[in-house]
C-alpha cells in the first residue's frame, strides 16, 4: 500500500470522489449504495456510472482516504439483492481530513465569489 | 423491463468490462456488474435513453483513464532495463525492417573483384533497387530500375543458394559473348573494361578463351556461331579481377530472380584474408581489437563499390 499523501496534495477533490466521501461521511455503504447517495447529494445532478465509480474508489482506496470494510448481504435492498453478498466501503481518518478541507476550501470560494457577485447567502 | 432484457444487458456490460485494464476487471469487474444491475432496475419508460447514453460515456471515459493508469503503472514498475528496451523498441523495430527488407550487410571474404572490392569490405546491400523484375505500379513507386550492363550486382550463387556472390553484369538476355585472350567480345563488340585487372599475363584456355569444350553444361545449348547467347530472365556475369574469379564462366547464368542487390556503401574495410571473413575465428576477433586502427582501411569508409 502506498503512503497517504498529505491532505493538501490532494486538493481539490473532483466532484465525484469529493461527493463519494460524503456519501461515506456517517456510514458505511456499497457501491450501489454511493452512487444513491450521491444522486441524492445532488439532486440527480451526478449518477455516478460503475466505471467512474469504482476507478474513484480505487485511486481513494491507494490513498488511504477509505478502506474496504467486510463482504456482506445488503438488509435494506429488495429480497432478490438481500441474498447476494457486497463489498463495503468506509471512510478512514485521512479521508474525513481531506473532505473537511475540501469542504473548507469550497465554502471560502463561494463567500469569496459571492463578495464579488453581490449574490445574497441564499438562492 | 422484464428481468430476462435485464439479464440481456448485463451480459453486454459484461462483456464491457473486458476493456478494463486486467486487473482493474478482476478487482472490481463483479462489483461493477452489481452497480450496473441495480441501475438497470430502477429506470423505466424515457428514463433508459438517458441510462445508456451516460452508461455509454462513463463506460468510455473510465476505460481511457484506467487503460493510462495501468500503462503508467507499469512503466513506474519496470526495472532500468526493460525502460530500456521499450525506448529501444521502436527504433529495433525499424531496425529489423530494413535490415530485413531494404539493406543487408556482407562481408566479402575473396578477392575476385579485385581492385574495386577487396577482400574484408563489410557492405550493405540495396536490395530494394533491383526488386523489380518486370513492369508493374512499384516501379513508379519504389527507387527501382532495371539492371543495366555493368552493375555490380551481389546475388545467390546458382549452384548453392546459401552463397551471397558480387559480380559485374557483363550480358543481358539476348546479347552475344565470348571471351577470346581475356578479351571479352560482346555482341561482336569488343569491350573496353577499365574496372578489370588481369594478375597473370599467360593465357589459359579455359578461363581466357570462352566459350570452349570445357564450358559447364548450362551453356550447351546457348552457344551459336563460338558466342554463347545469354537467355531471357538470365545474366551473364564476371569477375573484375579476371584471372581469378569463379563466374560464370564455370558454373552458367544468374537468373534474374536470385539478384540480392546491388551494393550501396561499404560501412568498414578491414585488411584481412578469406578465411578471417568467411568463418567466425576468435583469433580474428582478436586480431581486430588489437590493429582495428591501423588496419582499417579508411579511405574506403563510406565508399561505392
Amino acid at each position: 500500500m502506498p503512503k497517504p499523501a498529505p491532505a493538501a496534495n490532494l486538493l481539490p477533490l473532483t466532484p465525484p470522489v469529493f461527493h463519494i466521501l460524503l456519501a461515506l461521511a456517517d456510514e458505511e455503504r456499497h457501491g450501489y449504495g454511493i452512487m444513491q447517495d450521491v444522486a441524492r447529494q445532488t439532486n440527480d445532478a451526478l449518477k455516478l456510472g460503475p466505471g467512474t465509480l469504482y476507478g474513484c474508489l480505487k485511486r481513494m482506496l491507494a490513498a488511504g482516504l477509505v478502506e474496504e470494510s467486510d463482504e456482506r448481504p445488503d438488509t435494506e435492498l429488495g429480497r432478490e439483492q438481500c441474498d447476494e453478498r457486497r463489498r463495503y466501503y468506509r471512510m478512514t481518518d485521512v479521508g474525513r481530513s481531506v473532505v473537511r478541507a475540501e469542504a473548507h476550501r469550497l465554502a471560502e470560494a463561494v463567500t469569496a465569489a459571492r463578495a464579488r457577485l453581490g449574490l445574497a447567502g441564499g438562492k | 423491463m422484464d428481468s430476462i432484457s435485464i439479464r440481456g444487458l448485463c451480459g453486454v456490460y459484461t462483456a464491457m468490462l473486458y476493456a478494463y485494464p486486467r486487473d482493474f476487471r478482476r478487482q472490481y469487474g463483479a462489483e461493477m456488474q452489481q452497480v450496473f444491475r441495480d441501475r438497470c432496475r430502477e429506470q423505466s419508460g424515457a428514463s433508459w435513453l438517458a441510462f445508456s447514453g451516460s452508461t455509454a460515456m462513463d463506460w468510455i471515459a473510465s476505460v481511457i483513464r484506467e487503460r493510462r493508469a495501468a500503462s503508467l503503472a507499469v512503466s513506474a514498475q519496470m526495472g532500468a532495463g526493460r525502460k530500456l528496451i521499450q525506448e529501444w523498441a521502436v527504433t529495433l523495430l525499424l531496425f529489423l525492417f530494413v535490415t530485413t527488407t531494404m539493406v543487408q550487410a556482407y562481408v566479402v571474404p575473396t578477392g575476385s573483384m579485385e581492385n574495386n572490392i577487396l577482400i574484408g569490405d563489410h557492405m550493405l546491400v540495396d536490395k530494394v533497387g533491383f526488386s523489380n523484375t518486370g513492369n508493374n505500379w512499384t516501379s513508379y513507386v519504389l527507387p527501382t530500375r532495371q539492371v543495366k550492363r555493368g552493375d555490380i550486382i551481389a546475388f545467390r550463387f546458382p549452384e548453392d543458394v546459401r552463397q551471397t556472390f558480387v559480380k559485374r553484369v557483363i550480358g543481358l538476355p539476348g546479347d552475344r559473348i565470348h571471351l577470346q585472350n581475356k578479351r571479352v567480345i560482346r555482341n561482336g563488340q569488343p569491350l573496353d573494361e577499365p574496372y578489370a585487372q588481369h594478375v597473370t599475363s599467360y593465357i589459359d584456355d579455359d578461363r581466357d578463351n570462352f566459350p570452349t569444350a570445357a564450358a559447364p553444361a548450362a551453356f550447351a545449348h546457348q552457344v551459336q556461331d563460338g558466342d554463347v547467347i545469354v537467355p531471357p530472365d538470365m545474366l551473364f556475369v564476371l569477375g573484375d579481377n579476371r584471372d581469378d574469379s569463379l563466374d560464370s564462366r564455370y558454373w552458367g547464368f544468374v537468373p534474374r530472380d536470385y539478384i540480392v542487390g546491388k551494393p550501396l556503401v561499404i560501412y568498414w574495410s578491414y585488411d584481412g584474408s578469406t578465411k578471417d571473413f568467411e568463418t567466425w575465428n576468435i583469433a580474428h576477433l582478436e586480431d581486430v581489437a588489437l590493429h582495428f586502427f591501423t588496419k582499417t582501411r579508411w579511405s574506403r569508409t563510406l565508399t561505392t563499390p
